[in-house]
């Protein structure tokens, strides 16, 4: 229940609390504290004040009393009512806490009293004192507040019985004075607190304001602001932290925007070469199969139209060669629209094979290594891959690089197959690739690499040729549809 | 709901520390007419002290002897002191009090305007007699009175033989008058008021009783120390124990009769022994002819009691 009744409390604390801003939080730890610790001080000098007065007011009320004792004494003993009037009447004057004073005789009639005609009631009896004693204090109710009403002997009670009755009202109007002191310093110290509070939650919220801003403009895409480190503190420390990180998210969107548009320039140039491809085909087979179709068809005509056995038998020799050639170009154009030797013989010999091609080809001298890759064959997705990296490398040497010798190796260690791509070429500043064949061609590089979780580097420099490093991993391959489209796409 | 809770206990807390538990309230400003004083049932006897010695000084000293005859008298006693002589002859003549203990240049002033009579005389170191000694502070350098002038005097009372009359005349001696001789004079009402005053410094020289200042000296050897005697007067009968004139012959009788007795049980020797004195034995007017001398010389006619 009273856990209950404590949550419930936070709760609705923290409802009210949570609710508000800085500002008005900050106002309020400096009002509470102050208004606290005012109204306690306040509390405890009242207390402690009136405690005190209280001891000192009856210290008083017996010193004025045993003085009027010792005062009086002689005037009782020789009977001088008036001096004894008189010197009452100076004890009232001359004391300003003092509200009465009376001397009663040792059979306890009055002698004296300052109250002029009559005697309140109840008065007499409210307090009594004994010989031996030194003064015996009561605290008396009276319709004018409380009063210390003090009895003392008088010549060890053979003379009489001296009383006084001090009032508290001077020493409550004392208490009271100083409580209003404190609660006006108080409200002062609270109005100073919040003009402090509001230059302190100003000089807090400032940078906690502009990050907010800048976070924003983060948001939206604005990787421009830069904030002002204000205070040397845990804020100024979280906006270094903010700028360095806004720094590092604009870096990360350029990269991400180059790599975009590298993508978009790879994937159209993918589409122009696959229509480049299918117009080639369609050239070929319209220009070269057809045509031998067409010579075919006229071929049979004549054959229809020969006169004589040898004529046809002539023209039937024609007519074969003629087949057996359309079938040549036909075997051609498959095998250029993608190399059955991977599939036929492996990624090793089709390596062999391309390579002796680009050799004649490109007048390039081209040394190919291969270790670790006789015993059993790679998955198809690997193998295609590594064929169309070997192919984009060298197309990029023999395009760039004007150099003379070339080397590739391929390489399984472990659970990795490592292929390493060198020439004496010219080289480059690898990260300032301007080229934009090169860049298109290592960005295809990277993007086959990449998506079978393994990574490119390239190590270059002007003058000093180019080494082109790509590891695979072999355990885990993720191979996308759109890699087998695309690796299929870009064969030629 | 639960909030005006919460105002309530705090309400009661704040205002539990301020309520008193006295339930009845006196009215200091309604004032009541005061009660009427019951009469005594018995008629004490009223016991008359002169201011010889001060107020309290009196209580204390007297207290056993008027124990004493209350006991003997199966009466109560009612103590009765006034500030100055000229008061309690008064007093006496009027029959205001019964008798009195009163000094002797009272009693020739009072006898002269025949308002006491005379009943018996206290005796010291074997004789009815005592001294007007003339004091200075033990340091002064004074030997006589020669040597007080322009000096503070203290006089105890207006028709002391002692304190008064006396010194008076030893100035008037000197063809002088009080107040031209002496710096300053003042009144103490009382004879051990006037040693105090010589004690303290308060006076350069004063002029006391001699039964007072040997009791005294008894009582606190130390004051024998701060003051020294530099003059002692012839004797005079000792102030004499005076009754009203209008008093009971019988009561009379038996009041000189208890003083006389006094040495005569333990309580009365210990009541003679609290006032530093031997016996009371009669004395006659004769006795203060020579204050009465001292008062025609000095005279104090014009300060007689009003």
């Amino acid at each position: 229940m009273k856990r209950l009744l404590g949550s419930s409390l936070f709760r609705r604390f923290w409802a009210i609390a949570g609710a508000v801003n800085i500002r008005t939080k900050v106002l309020g730890i400096v009002l509470g504290m102050v208004l606290l610790l005012g109204l306690a001080v306040t509390l405890q000098v009242r207390v402690a004040l009136t405690r005190s007065f209280d001891a000192q007011l009856q210290d008083r009320g017996v010193s004025v009393t045993r003085d009027l004792a010792a005062r009086a004494t002689d005037l009782i003993l020789v009977n001088d009512l008036y001096a004894l009037h008189q010197l009452l009447q100076e004890t009232l004057t001359n004391n300003r806490d003092v509200r009465y004073a009376f001397i009663l005789d040792p059979q306890g009639q009055l002698l004296a009293h300052t109250f002029g005609a009559g005697f309140p009631r109840g008065l007499l009896a409210a307090n009594s004192v004994d010989p031996t004693e030194h003064h015996h204090a009561v605290w008396l109710s009276t319709d004018e507040g409380r009063v210390w009403d003090i009895a003392v002997p008088i010549f060890d009670g053979r003379a009489g019985v001296a009383r006084v009755g001090l009032s508290e009202t001077g020493m409550r109007h004392a208490v009271d004075a100083v409580t209003g002191q404190l609660l006006l310093t108080t409200v002062f110290v609270s109005a100073i607190g919040i003009a402090a509070a509001t230059v302190l939650t100003w000089i807090l919220t400032r940078p906690i304001i502009s990050l907010v801003q800048a976070a924003e403009a983060v948001a939206q895409g604005d990787f421009s602001q830069q904030l002002t480190r204000w205070a040397n503190d845990e804020i100024g420390d979280l906006a270094e932290a903010f700028n360095a990180m806004s720094e590092s998210l604009a870096r990360a969107a350029r990269e991400r925007a180059e790599r975009d548009q590298l993508r978009a320039q790879y994937v159209s140039g993918v589409i122009a070469a696959q229509e480049e491809e299918r117009k080639r085909i369609a050239r070929e087979l319209h220009d070269g199969t057809g045509q031998l179709l067409t010579s075919l068809l006229l071929g049979l005509r004549a054959i229809e139209d020969a006169g004589d056995h040898a004529e046809v038998r002539q023209r039937a020799g024609e007519l074969r060669e003629m087949v057996a050639h359309t079938l040549t170009e036909v075997r051609n154009l498959a095998l250029q629209l993608r190399p059955s030797a991977l599939d036929d013989l492996g990624l090793t010999d089709a390596l062999d094979h391309y390579i002796a091609d680009c050799c004649r080809h490109y007048g390039l001298h081209i040394e190919f290594t291969a270790h670790g890759l006789d015993e059993q064959r790679l998955p198809p997705t690997v193998e295609t891959a590594l064929y169309r990296m070997v192919q984009e490398a060298l197309t990029n040497v023999a395009r760039h690089a004007q150099a003379q010798v070339a080397s590739v190796l391929l390489e399984r260690r472990g659970q990795e197959i490592v292929l390493i791509v060198e020439d004496n070429g010219q080289g480059f500043d690898p990260d300032a690739v301007n080229k934009r064949g090169q860049r298109l061609g290592l960005y295809g590089i990277r993007e086959r690499a990449e998506l079978l979780g393994g990574k490119m580097t390239i190590e270059s420099a002007p003058g000093q040729g180019t080494s082109l490093f790509v590891t695979i991993p072999l355990n885990s391959q993720v191979v996308s549809a759109e890699y087998s489209g695309l690796s299929e796409a870009r064969q030629r | 709901m639960r909030r005006l809770l919460w105002f309530v206990t705090l309400a009661i807390f704040l205002t539990g520390c301020r309520t008193d538990s006295s339930s009845n309230v006196i009215a200091l400003s309604r004032l009541e007419p005061l009660p009427e004083t019951v009469p005594a049932e018995v008629l004490p006897l009223r016991v008359a002290v002169a201011a010889v010695i001060s107020p309290r000084g009196t209580i204390a000293s007297y207290q056993p002897l008027l124990d004493y005859m209350s006991e003997k008298l199966h009466r109560p006693i009612e103590l009765v002191q006034r500030r100055t002589y000229g008061e309690i002859n008064d007093l006496v003549a009027s029959g205001g009090v019964d008798i009195a203990f009163v000094c002797t240049g009272a009693y020739v002033v009072g006898s002269q305007q025949r308002g006491m009579d005379l009943l018996v005389a206290p005796q010291v170191n074997g004789e009815a007699l005592y001294y007007s000694y003339l004091i200075v502070p033990a340091d002064s350098p004074a030997t006589g009175l020669n040597d007080l002038r322009d000096k503070v005097f203290a006089f105890t009372d207006p028709i002391s033989t002692t304190g008064r009359l006396y010194p008076t005349s030893l100035v008037q001696a000197l063809g002088e008058t009080p107040e031209t001789f002496f710096a300053r004079t003042f009144f103490t009402y009382s004879h051990d008021k006037a040693i105090e005053a010589v004690a303290n410094r308060v006076a350069d020289g004063a002029a006391v009783d001699s039964l007072v200042y040997d009791f005294a000296v008894t009582r606190d050897p130390s004051l024998a120390q701060k003051v020294r005697i530099i003059h002692r007067s012839p004797p005079f009968g000792t102030p004499p124990v005076v009754v009203t004139p209008s008093i009971r012959p019988q009561l009379r009788a038996e009041l000189q009769d208890l003083l006389l007795g006094l040495p005569d049980t333990p309580q009365g020797r210990a009541a003679l022994a609290a006032i530093g004195v031997d016996r009371f034995v009669p004395v006659t007017d004769r006795d203060y002819d020579s204050v009465r001398q001292l008062v025609a010389q000095v005279g104090l006619g014009s300060v007689s009691p009003s």
